[in-house]
């Protein structure tokens, strides 16, 4: 699937400078990225390492010091780009005396989108995000997971075939984290490039196909995560009713190998996995009281 | 009402027509906009790349330069409505939802505390009601579009939300445009109820009417006995009375109070004579002027083309002196049947009214006019003269001369006014002259005119709205281009020294070319913080030379300033409906031109400015 190059970042450096002109921040510092077109591409890094930084030269909210970004082959600043594009920004910036159907529409005018179909992209983006009851209500009185839900709503009224997201599952709830990762999947799917940036590691490791590490601003690590994350001198053995005198023997064979037994245990759950399966419990059979049942068993 | 400027033809303001003189486009509106457009246009240029040359260096700032003006120009027609308008429907929501109607609330309650305490003042009530509703419908307006111009993209800025608007496919030029005219679709519904909730205040709170004081009531008879009428006064309603004459067939007429009167009816029921008094009459009045062209005799009877300057607050007008043979001479032109209206009693006449402006060299009685004398004559014959016609006037009255067709000439004999006074080409000449000795009267050419039949005063109080609208306009236009560029205390700072310096401009004007007394800026600074007179001379030093120099780049600045000034005094139109002129079309169309003209320069600069923006810095 791996076409057309949507993104080309040629030695892309931004120095923040206070009002003087004065160099203050050497925020990003020579950033050469090639994104194809239906990539997940997750930018990686500590916090100040300059994500939020790359994507804004992408949009051209910022204007780059040094090198060229180049988006679907124009310069970053150029705005006619955006009729491609969709957004999802750090914390929602948005209108707060809007509601939520008021917002999606305000966003549809901007592009060309026919009445009709803009009704009806509205209706189903409201239904895919999960706030068909607070439709009616101002953004104001939304909770942060609301704001990321109609935020991502937003960035997705174009139908856009380049997504950039910053942070996308901030302030989701597990439920809403897992729908969020889902939903980049289906977009993938459908041929769409998107790139978001995050330093929750897990997120980053369940939807990516290729990630950059940044640290202060230069790149560290540029690759496919597969590979990033396959340790191929690494064993891990999982079993099931394994009896102790078994297990010893397994132990002979290493030792025979002049392997090194690291450990043997009996593998938990993530706590997410956890979490999700309750839920998913109590869906399926609403009225238990999962929590109770649960506490008593251990 | 006194006009401290001359109105000027439209099309010889617009284009300089007719164009019998060289430099008469040279002086034409059209000339000096696109003088200052193309001024405007180099600076922001230099400006630009001196910027970019501080910032780059000097080939990569020619660079960006070429770019910036080629692309804005360039993405300045992809500006697309549907964009614009739905930025337009974003800033109502916003300011609806912020609660503006507050004000409209606030004016209400205004016109009610009004109404009370307005009482008292009823002399002139047409000038009070419609001044006061006028002028507080003005700063009421132009205060919200003021704030809500000035606060609007700042917050979106703070707020960061520009930053999801401008990851979309909108055009700076979209922002700038919608914003302004989202905010002016607000502000004209405001103003629209304010005016409607205002004419309805005024024209309730000038209706009244009167009883006849019965036992006020004598019979009126004549040498021979008979009874021809009675003679009394109305009760007291709204702070005044009448004197009542009632004729023989039980009609009559509350005599003028308070620029008033009323007519009077009456019936017979059951014996007793029941009057009934008609609503005020003459308080509403939208007066069409039709004006003549002036020249002077000066104190010798020779011909001028000004005449005596008593002072520099009255430059505008030129002064004769009483007792001598000068003479204010109007010419009026196309005088013909149609220009005649009819009296009362249905009499032709030619219904002149001359604004008098005094000056006195010694007090005297203050409380009498200055004595003068008008008369019609032939341009052409200038031996064929009307009667002269006596008046006292005092200072800024309005003195009126119904001229009846049939009239006598200075001796005596009847002439005809269309036929003999007025020539074949339809000229007639007016003379003004004072009477009283060392005393003088002022004139200037609008202040004596033919009374055309009146306008609507209700048309003439929406026109009045239309010039509240063009400053309306201008505000918002004003403040909608410096949000673009500063935060929003800095925008409002600077729009209200903007509006400030265009009320003050001709001040302004004056120290820029040294007209004004105590020098320029710096050198005023100087002298306010010595205390040193306004006329003395600087002491001789290197300090005040330096003050002088410096005074002189700023004067220059000013200078140039001035041209882009808009004169914002100018727009207002309270004046002629608080004294009962009508609005000319011809000035409101000039001042719809103006506020266009400076709509587009506003949202050129905006757009320029906003483009240029690093959005996420
Ligand atoms: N407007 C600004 N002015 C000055 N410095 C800035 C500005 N924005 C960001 N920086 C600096 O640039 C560096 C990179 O910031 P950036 O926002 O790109 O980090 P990030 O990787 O997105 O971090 P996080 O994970 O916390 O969101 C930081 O050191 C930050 O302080
Ligand atoms: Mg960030």
């Amino acid at each position: 699937m791996a076409g057309e190059t949507v993104i080309e970042t040629r030695a892309l450096s931004k120095t923040y400078r206070d009002f003087w002109g004065r160099p203050k921040v050497r925020a990003l510092k020579a950033l050469d990225l090639e994104i194809k077109q239906g990539e997940i591409f997750g930018l990686l890094g500590p916090n100040g390492s300059g994500k939020t930084t790359t994507i804004k030269l992408l949009l051209g909210l910022l204007f780059p010091t040094e090198g060229q970004a180049l988006v679907f082959g124009k310069d970053a600043t150029d705005v006619s780009k955006n009729q491609r594009i969709g957004y999802l920004p750090e914390e929602s910036y948005l209108y707060r005396f809007l509601n939520a159907e008021e917002t999606l529409d305000f966003y549809g005018r901007l592009f060309d989108i026919p009445h009709d179909v803009l009704k009806e992209r509205i209706d189903s983006l409201i239904k895919t995000v999960g706030l068909e009851r607070a439709r009616k209500r101002q953004l104001k009185e939304y909770s942060k997971g609301m704001t990321r839900r109609i935020g991502l709503a937003q960035a997705l009224i174009n139908e856009p075939e380049l997504i950039l997201l910053d942070e996308p599952t901030s302030g989701l709830d597990p439920i809403g984290t897992r729908e969020m990762k889902d939903m980049i999947i289906r977009l993938r799917e459908q041929g769409k490039t998107v790139v978001m940036c995050s330093h929750l590691l897990a997120d980053v490791q369940d939807v990516c196909d290729r990630i950059a590490i940044l640290h202060q601003g230069e790149l560290k690590e540029l690759g496919r995560v597969d590979s990033l994350l396959t340790l191929a001198d690494v064993t891990q053995i999982r079993a099931k009713r394994l009896p102790q005198p078994c297990i010893d023997e397994i132990q002979q064979v290493i030792a025979r190998h002049q392997g090194e037994l690291l450990t043997v245990e009996h593998p938990t759950t993530t706590l997410e996995e956890l979490f999700l399966s309750i839920v998913r419990d109590s869906e399926a059979r609403p009225g238990r009281r999962v929590v109770q049942e649960a506490s008593s068993n251990s | 009402m006194v006009l401290e400027h001359q109105p000027i033809p439209f099309l010889t303001w617009l284009l300089g027509l007719p164009w019998s003189e060289n430099s008469a486009f040279l002086e034409s509106a059209l000339f000096r906009f696109i003088l200052t457009g193309f001024a405007v246009s180099v600076l922001a240029l230099v400006v630009g790349y001196l910027i970019a040359l501080v910032r780059n260096g000097p080939l990569k700032a020619g660079d960006i330069t070429y770019r910036v003006i080629v692309n804005g120009i360039a993405e300045l027609f992809r500006t697309s409505a549907r964009r614009v308008w739905a930025i337009a429907r974003l800033s109502i929501k916003e300011t609806l939802r912020r609660r503006v109607l507050v004000a409209l609330a606030i004016y209400i309650i205004i016109l009610l505390f009004a109404g009370w305490f307005l009482q008292t003042g009823y002399r002139e009530p047409g000038k009070l009601f419609f001044s006061f509703v006028l002028t507080a419908t003005t700063y009421l307006v132009l205060m919200i579009a003021l704030l809500v111009s000035a606060f609007s993209l700042p917050n979106d800025f703070k707020s960061k939300t520009i930053y999801t608007v401008v990851t979309k496919p909108v055009r700076a030029s979209d922002i700038v445009l919608g914003r302004i005219l989202g905010f002016t679709i607000v502000g004209t519904v405001l103003l629209a109820i304010m005016a409607v909730c205002g004419a309805a205040f005024v024209w309730r709170m000038l209706d009244h009417t009167h009883a006849i004081q019965l036992d006020s009531l004598e019979n009126v008879v004549d040498a021979s006995g008979k009874v021809v009428g009675k003679k009394g006064r109305t009760t007291t309603n709204m702070q005044h009375f009448h004197e009542v004459e009632i004729y023989p067939d039980g009609t009559g007429k509350a005599a003028s109070t308070n620029e008033h009167e009323h007519q009077i009816t009456s019936e017979t029921r059951g014996g007793d004579t029941v009057y009934t008094l008609s609503g005020p009459e003459g308080l509403l009045r939208a007066r069409v002027p039709y004006y003549g062209s002036l020249h002077f005799l000066d104190r010798k009877g020779v011909d001028v083309a000004k005449g005596v300057s008593v002072g520099s607050e009255w430059t505008y007008r030129s002064f004769i002196e009483g007792g001598t043979p000068a003479a204010a001479i109007w010419t009026f032109s196309n005088i013909n049947e149609q220009t005649l209206g009819t009296d009362e009693k249905g009499a032709q006449i030619l219904p002149l009214e001359l604004v008098v402006r005094v000056f006195r060299t010694f007090k005297g009685n203050i409380e009498k006019g200055i004595q003068g004398v008008a008369q019609l004559r032939n341009p052409d014959n200038k031996t064929i003269k009307s009667e002269p016609w006596t008046f006292t006037a005092k200072d800024a009255s309005i003195n009126q001369f119904p001229w009846s067709r049939k009239l006598n000439d200075a001796d005596n004999k009847p002439i005809d006014l269309l036929k003999d006074l007025v020539t074949e080409d339809g000229r007639v000449e007016v003379v003004v002259q004072c009477l009283d000795h060392a005393q003088y009267y002022g004139f200037a050419q609008p202040d004596c005119y033919i009374r055309l039949p009146d306008g609507s005063p209700l048309w003439n109080f929406v026109k009045a709205q239309v010039s509240i609208w063009i400053q309306m306009v201008l505000v918002i236009s004003i403040g909608v281009t410096c949000s673009t560029l500063v935060n929003a205390p800095v925008a409002m700072m600077f729009t209200i020294a903007f509006i400030t310096l265009g009320f003050f401009r001709q001040f302004f004007v004056d120290v820029a070319i040294g007209k004004q007394v105590g020098g320029g800026p710096l050198e005023s600074l100087y002298r306010i913080v010595t205390q040193m007179n306004q006329t003395s001379p600087l002491p001789e030093g290197f300090g005040t030379q330096l003050i002088s120099s410096i005074d002189i780049v700023l004067k220059m600045m000013m200078q140039s300033v001035t041209y882009i000034l808009p004169d914002f005094r100018s727009f207002s139109t309270v004046d002629y409906v608080a004294y009962g002129y009508n609005i000319p079309m011809n000035q409101l169309a000039q001042d719809l031109i103006v506020c266009g003209t400076y709509v587009l320069g506003l949202f050129i600069i905006g757009y320029f400015l906003l483009r240029t923006r690093e959005v996420a810095k």
